[in-house]
């Protein structure tokens, strides 16, 4: 009721959900497995992204880089610092994985914030993807590397008999915690960024506050900025941290 | 002016490195730091909550499997809430740790 009235008053209306909706390119039917969404297009032109500043934006080689190679050689050297930094000597066999997803994550966060696109990131379904393939990977290693002796994790060797049963549960679930905060924080994040730019520009459309909410608006827009990258940042060390869980010695 | 043996030379040339490295490193450090503190913290909330979250799905799990309804529900939402500090308490650490680590200067750092 309350919303016709104001579609009849011609009031506010604001949608800020309505950007995170996933339709399909083409024709609209059920959104199958296979439809080629909005979620598709913005993902490939993410990997496009990245391609294009790696592949053919070192492609000359040149000792003197231009523009696009040293922005590539500068991440490049970033992120294999912090890997060295954070997962030790050993971690660096696993860089090119680390990189591969900063700079996954870093183009489909900044690619969100042109106007009139999607931002795959901030659906639960894509970060949960990327967070698990990252715990499935780290416990695949620690169980390769240590064998059954991985599990020996969960056991608190130092707690009394009786209550070893109990703790091994508590860090069981523990263990779970943080692929799926990992994945909460990502969305979460850039859901909440996007949803209130949008709130801010539905307020633009009421002349007496327009210049006080674009204002607000192009504050946002640098805030989310900065969250767009310092969230791939933080997703990548994190992701470092559990590396070293896995390739370190197992220390409680 | 190039005074000194080839070992003195060497050495000298080592102090500029090590200075020259030295005026590097921090920086990147502090650009860590900067953003760390108020990601760390936000990072504490949701894992305390995604615990809970956590135990009570795996207790309604195993309620709807063994048709005990409120039983499992109770007692995995506390074994999650524990879990939940548990992984707090584990990034606290980490985090007093890198901060013990790289804190040269303890007292203005501590803000």
């Amino acid at each position: 009721m309350a919303t016709e009235h104001d579609a009849a008053q011609g009031g506010l209306q604001i949608h800020p959900m309505d950007q995170f909706i996933v339709k399909p390119l083409f024709g609209d039917g059920p959104v199958e497995w296979y439809t080629i969404t909005n979620v598709t297009l913005w993902l490939a032109i993410a990997v496009l992204a990245v391609a294009l500043l790696m592949v053919v934006g070192t492609r000359r080689r040149a000792i003197v880089p231009a523009r696009s190679q040293s922005v590539a050689e500068m991440i490049y050297g970033f992120i294999h610092g912090m890997v060295e930094d954070v997962a030790g000597h050993e971690g660096v066999r696993y860089f090119p994985y680390i990189l591969t997803l900063f700079l996954f994550i870093l183009f489909a966060n900044v690619l969100g914030l042109i106007p009139m696109s999607f931002t795959t990131t901030s659906h639960v379904a894509v970060t949960a993807t990327l967070a698990l393939s990252v715990f499935l990977g780290v416990t695949i290693l620690g169980f390769v590397r240590k064998g059954p002796g991985f599990l020996a994790m969960f056991w608190v060797g130092s707690a009394p008999l009786a209550l070893r049963p109990v703790l091994a549960l508590i860090e069981l679930i523990s263990y779970f915690v943080r692929p799926v905060s990992h994945s909460i924080r990502l969305a979460g994040n850039l859901m909440a960024g996007h949803a209130v730019l949008k709130v801010f520009a539905g307020f633009a459309s009421v002349a007496v506050v327009s210049p006080v909410a674009i204002g607000a608006m192009s504050a946002i827009y640098a805030l989310e900025l900065m969250v767009a990258v310092v969230q791939a940042y933080v997703f990548t060390i994190l992701t470092c941290v559990y590396l070293k869980d896995a390739v370190g010695d197992a220390h409680h | 002016m190039e005074g000194g043996s080839d070992d003195e030379r060497l050495r000298r040339l080592e102090a500029k490195i090590a200075e020259a490295k030295a005026s590097h490193t921090p920086k990147a450090r502090e650009l860590q730091r900067g953003f760390g503190q108020g990601e760390a913290a936000w990072r504490m909330v949701i894992e305390l909550v995604t615990g809970m979250g956590l135990g009570l799905a795996i207790g309604y799990g195993l309620d709807a499997l063994f048709g005990t309804r409120p039983l499992m529900m109770m007692i995995f939402a506390l074994l999650g809430f524990a879990a939940g500090v548990r992984t707090m308490m584990k990034t606290a650490r980490e985090l007093t740790r890198s901060t013990d680590d790289t804190g040269d200067r303890p007292e203005d750092k501590r803000d």
